[in-house]
């Protein structure tokens, strides 16, 4: 390369320009020419906040895992990672645009945005105009109703408990003869029932509500099930976490003497919580919630309905059951309609339960042509592998730390968790993005990964996890970072001074190895699926990415980290709680809840306890990112580029003379 | 008469060469195998596995009369004349462990630590191997002292854990010496230390690693199907499993009430001599089949079997 050529580099949407020698970085242009350019990692190709696109002109790009072939097509290009092959015009995007492209790949509930009324709906509503008694018509009221709703709705054989049969005539006078009949449709023959009977016109206030059990979270989605519109959702710690952690633990306490009841308890408690919680934002009546599904893994079920669940802790790991019996609201102690009747989702199996069955529906799976990897990843990580014509689940124990639980800092990702890390490598300085953009008070598991993966790429972390205290870069600023704490060495993510809560946001040596583990269980659950199976990882079409913890995931941090498989991003799809989206779709249709009931007896269960690959595979992954870095190629490029630009900035510093 | 065509296996990988000892010493050369031990058709097998006894620089208290009988008069004299009796015994090498570091035995610090190794290195011209008392805070303090006096000696140096790796890789790099990698009983635990160790820049050609030896009786097979699986690894191209293997069938195979105790055993188990040679016999021929490059050995008798096994199975005349 003849560096004495000198190119013109012209930045859009400003036109500066500068005279630069071929072979400059990009981002050195950018910096001569007066722009202020933010770069978290320090130049390393890693945060993407340099993102340009090249308008016209030569640029030579060193190879990089962050931007895809579509998007290096489109003329896009990282500037700390693009030398200047010639006359340049690149365009700086705004802030916005950028920070958009860091966030890539989050996802919330995703559910149409135009909801249509559901066309089979599980609950009717009906508008009922009586002719008043009068002594030629004389009919009892009762009757009465049951002609006025067959004539409005074709609902013969309705069924109409003692309780709603008790209240009719004071509501059909207070609502001058006119009601609304909430009817629950029967699934297949049998007959409907009538689940309210409401004065005036009440159309449209019938509510649903979806709920997914997670050992560690509850989610409740509220539903207008006319409209089938999302009205709001909420989520809380299920209070049964002070019974355990995970769902062993869970079990072993219901063993206990009140210990089923006690859990019954403190789960039907967090749902009321937030049932009451969600109603009052909006004023709305929880006796209006005419219908529950319950989607959740089968020891929570288990639990929410006060079965015994300790067969599922003994081999053979066979549960009570699978598919679960109909029961209404009060049964389990749901402060909502009291005929309301609650439909838990059902299971496959003791450790893949109807979460699963529930976020497979949400996620499609099981329409796909091509082969997909559902990853449902909270305190156990599910994983499903298959497509239209067959589909193959096993399920792993991976602990809470990814739901913020038992970490130290940790926190779910709610406002004021930190989402996002970077660290520059030179100074080993954090940057974090913050949920709701406060000051931080925690971190989430998106934001301990990220934090994860940008301290093992800067070196602050070794491949087992093990913090560096004797890191020989950072100079004063960045080795202040790294602290003693009762827990081991940590590494400061925000100073209390700058922190909602006080005190230092840290992560300690015990959270990483947490971490570290909790990673390690659920790509060997993948693992030995693939290999079990005999696939390879490269013939998967898409990986479907589930669980509360999958809105915020960063793709890029957690291949480096070794928790998703080695392959382009592009293959990713985030998916949110895609059980309680399934949980959703089954509320307001009976097609749906037939569609899952049929998932549930299709999907084939591996029991992981039975193959000894596991343990073998789960030893292989405590590490950053596995034992066999030939499964992880990119990130073995990320390592090398990593030490490469390390190398290079370090001569670029001593040239400088400082 | 048609020949018999004997099916061979061509491997990809090859273990490292790891040279101990050299400069103005003996240097005792192992690894290099491209096959699986003793396969001579298949492969090639250019060292013999090498044999280090185990000295210790306090008179042991703990080891089995049978030890105390061969050992007792040099451990006496000192650690000079115990270094060289090892020699005369058949070692290819010498293990010495720094025991005085212990805080329950004497807690002595890096003066007396590089005192110790220079009495060896001045009675006898073999490789050595240094041993801490296996107390992560002391071994570093100790094995420091020790590379940094015997720069360029190729001493092996250990144990070194996943947990305090950094201090004495750094020094081993730093100094020329040989580290020795330790981990428990598991081909990934194994490899990632080799991966740990390997990523601070020392070369490949200077670690051996030290997959922890079950005794007879005690996790002999499962230390036997880890080092299997770690060769056959190696064999097939994982350079970060190819690093030669050193074994202690020696300190494991006299631990246990099997080799120590005389009186009040089933009267079929023999007398206790016999006993306890066998177990450490067996213990390191198992693992020589498995892979070993390195026995470190005690009894002078069970070093005698297991170098006529060695030699025996090295032969290629069959």
């Amino acid at each position: 390369m003849n560096s004495s050529s000198r190119c013109t580099v012209t930045l859009l949407p400003d036109k500066r320009q500068r005279m630069v020698p071929e072979g400059t970085l990009l981002q050195d242009a950018v910096r001569q020419a007066g722009i202020d350019a933010d770069i978290p990692c320090g130049g390393q190709g890693r945060c993407g906040r340099c993102l340009v696109r090249i308008e016209k002109g030569q640029v030579w790009r060193r190879p990089n895992a962050h931007l895809t072939s579509q998007q290096i097509a489109l003329g896009w290009a990282l500037s700390c990672q693009t030398e200047v092959r010639g006359d340049v015009t690149a365009l700086l995007f705004p802030e916005k645009v950028r920070e958009r492209f860091v966030v890539s790949g989050t996802a919330s509930l995703k559910v149409p945005r135009r909801v249509r009324p559901p066309r089979d709906p599980v609950i009717s509503q009906y508008l009922l105009e009586l002719p008043p008694p009068s002594l030629k018509d004389n009919l009892a009221d009762l009757e009465r109703l049951r002609r006025a709703l067959a004539s409005a709705s074709g609902v013969k054989n309705l069924e109409i408990d003692l309780s709603v049969a008790r209240g009719i005539h004071q509501t059909l006078v207070e609502g001058s003869w006119k009601a609304t009949a909430v009817v629950e449709h029967a699934l297949s023959g049998g007959s409907s029932r009538l689940v309210a009977l409401r004065p005036g016109d009440a159309v449209g206030t019938s509510l649903g509500l979806a709920i997914d059990i997670g050992t560690t979270t509850v989610k409740v989605v509220l539903v207008n099930l006319r409209s089938g519109r999302i009205i709001d959702t909420a989520s809380a710690f299920n209070r049964q976490m002070s019974c355990g952690e995970d769902v062993i633990s869970r079990i072993v306490y219901s063993q206990r003497g009140d210990g089923v009841r006690h859990l019954q308890r403190l789960v039907r408690e967090t749902i009321n919580g937030l049932i009451a919680e969600v109603c009052a934002l909006h004023e709305l009546e929880p006796e209006h919630i005419d219908h529950v599904v319950v989607a959740g893994n089968t020891i929570m079920i288990h639990l929410f309905l006060s079965m015994n669940s300790r067969p599922i802790r003994e081999e053979p790991y066979a549960p009570m059951a699978t598919s679960f019996p109909a029961v209404s609201a009060p049964e389990v102690g749901l402060r909502v309609n009291p005929r309301a009747s609650v439909y838990c989702v059902p299971a496959v199996a003791a450790y893949v339960g109807g979460d699963i069955t529930a976020g497979i529906l949400g996620s499609r799976l099981h329409q796909r042509e091509g082969l997909a990897l559902f990853m449902d990843v909270g305190t156990n990580g599910e994983i499903v592998l298959g497509n239209s014509d067959w589909m193959a689940a096993c399920a792993c124990s991976a602990g809470p730390a990814f739901e913020g639980a038992g970490v130290e800092c940790g926190m779910r990702a709610t406002n004021g968790a930190i989402e996002d890390v970077t660290i520059n490598y030179h100074t080993l300085e954090p940057k974090v993005r913050v949920i709701g953009g406060g000051a931080p008070q925690g971190i989430c598991g998106s934001g301990m990964l990220a934090a994860l993966a940008e301290m093992f790429v800067t070196g602050i972390v070794d491949k087992v996890g093990r913090v560096n205290t004797a890191i020989q870069r950072g100079q004063e600023s960045g080795r202040r970072r790294i602290v003693d704490t009762s827990h081991g060495p940590a590494y400061v993510l925000a100073w209390a001074s700058e922190s909602d809560t006080g005190q230092d946001i840290l992560l300690t040596e015990v959270d990483i190895n947490n971490l570290i583990r909790t990673k390690g269980a659920i790509y060997a659950g993948v693992g030995v699926m693939l290999r079990g199976l005999g696939i390879d990882a490269r013939d998967i079409d898409a990986v479907l990415i589930g669980g509360a913890f999958g809105q915020h995931l960063n793709v890029e941090k957690s291949i480096i980290v070794g928790l998703l498989p080695d392959l382009p991003w592009d293959k990713f799809h985030f998916l949110g709680n895609t059980a309680a989206l399934g949980a959703y779709q089954v509320l307001i249709s009976r097609r749906m809840r037939r569609k899952v009931e049929e998932i549930a007896h299709r999907v084939t269960y591996l029991e992981l306890v039975a193959d000894n690959s596991f343990m073998n595979e789960f030893i292989s992954n405590l590490f950053l990112p596995h034992t066999d870095i030939d499964e992880f190629p990119s990130v073995k490029e990320v390592l090398a580029q990593a030490s490469l630009n390390n190398t290079q900035a370090v001569a670029v510093g001593e040239r400088g003379g400082r | 008469m048609p020949a018999i065509l004997v099916p061979t296996e061509k491997w990809a990988g090859k273990v490292r060469e790891v040279t101990l000892g050299g400069d103005s010493r003996k240097k005792v050369v192992v690894g290099g195998e491209t096959t699986l031990p003793f396969l001579h058709f298949d492969g090639v097998i250019p060292h013999a596995p090498a044999i280090a006894i185990d000295v210790e620089d306090v008179a042991p208290q703990n080891w089995s009369p049978v030890l105390g009988a061969v050992w007792g008069d040099v451990m006496r004299e000192g650690l000079a004349a115990w270094a060289r009796k090892a020699v005369e015994a058949g070692a290819d090498m010498v293990a010495l462990t720094l025991r005085s570091a212990d805080p329950d035995m004497g807690n002595t610090g890096p003066a007396e630590a590089v005192e110790a190794v220079k009495k060896v290195l001045a009675a006898v011209d073999v490789p050595l191997i240094v041993y801490g008392p296996g107390i992560a805070a002391k071994d570093n303090e100790v094995l420091v002292a020790v590379s940094d006096a015997f720069a360029g000696k190729r001493l092996a140096l250990g144990l070194c854990e996943d947990k305090n790796y950094r201090t004495i890789v750094a020094t081993c790099m730093a100094n020329g010496h040989i580290v020795i990698a330790n981990s428990p009983i598991d081909i990934n635990l194994a490899k990632q230390l080799n991966i740990l160790i390997t990523d601070m820049d020392m070369p490949g050609d200077r670690i051996l690693m030290d997959p922890t030896t079950g005794a007879l009786g005690y996790g002999l097979e499962y230390t036997y199907s880890v080092m299997e699986r770690l060769r056959v690894a190696a064999l097939l191209g994982d350079s970060m499993t190819a690093m030669p293997m050193i074994l202690n069938p020696g300190r494991e195979g006299w631990r246990f009430k099997e080799a120590k105790t005389r009186d009040g055993v089933p009267t079929q188990w023999g007398d206790l001599e016999g006993r306890g040679i066998a177990w450490e016999t067996t213990t390191a021929i198992a693992q020589l089949q498995a892979g070993a490059d390195i026995l470190v050995m005690r009894h002078p008798k069970a070093v005698g079997l297991v170098k006529r096994a060695i030699a025996s199975l090295m032969a290629t005349n069959y």
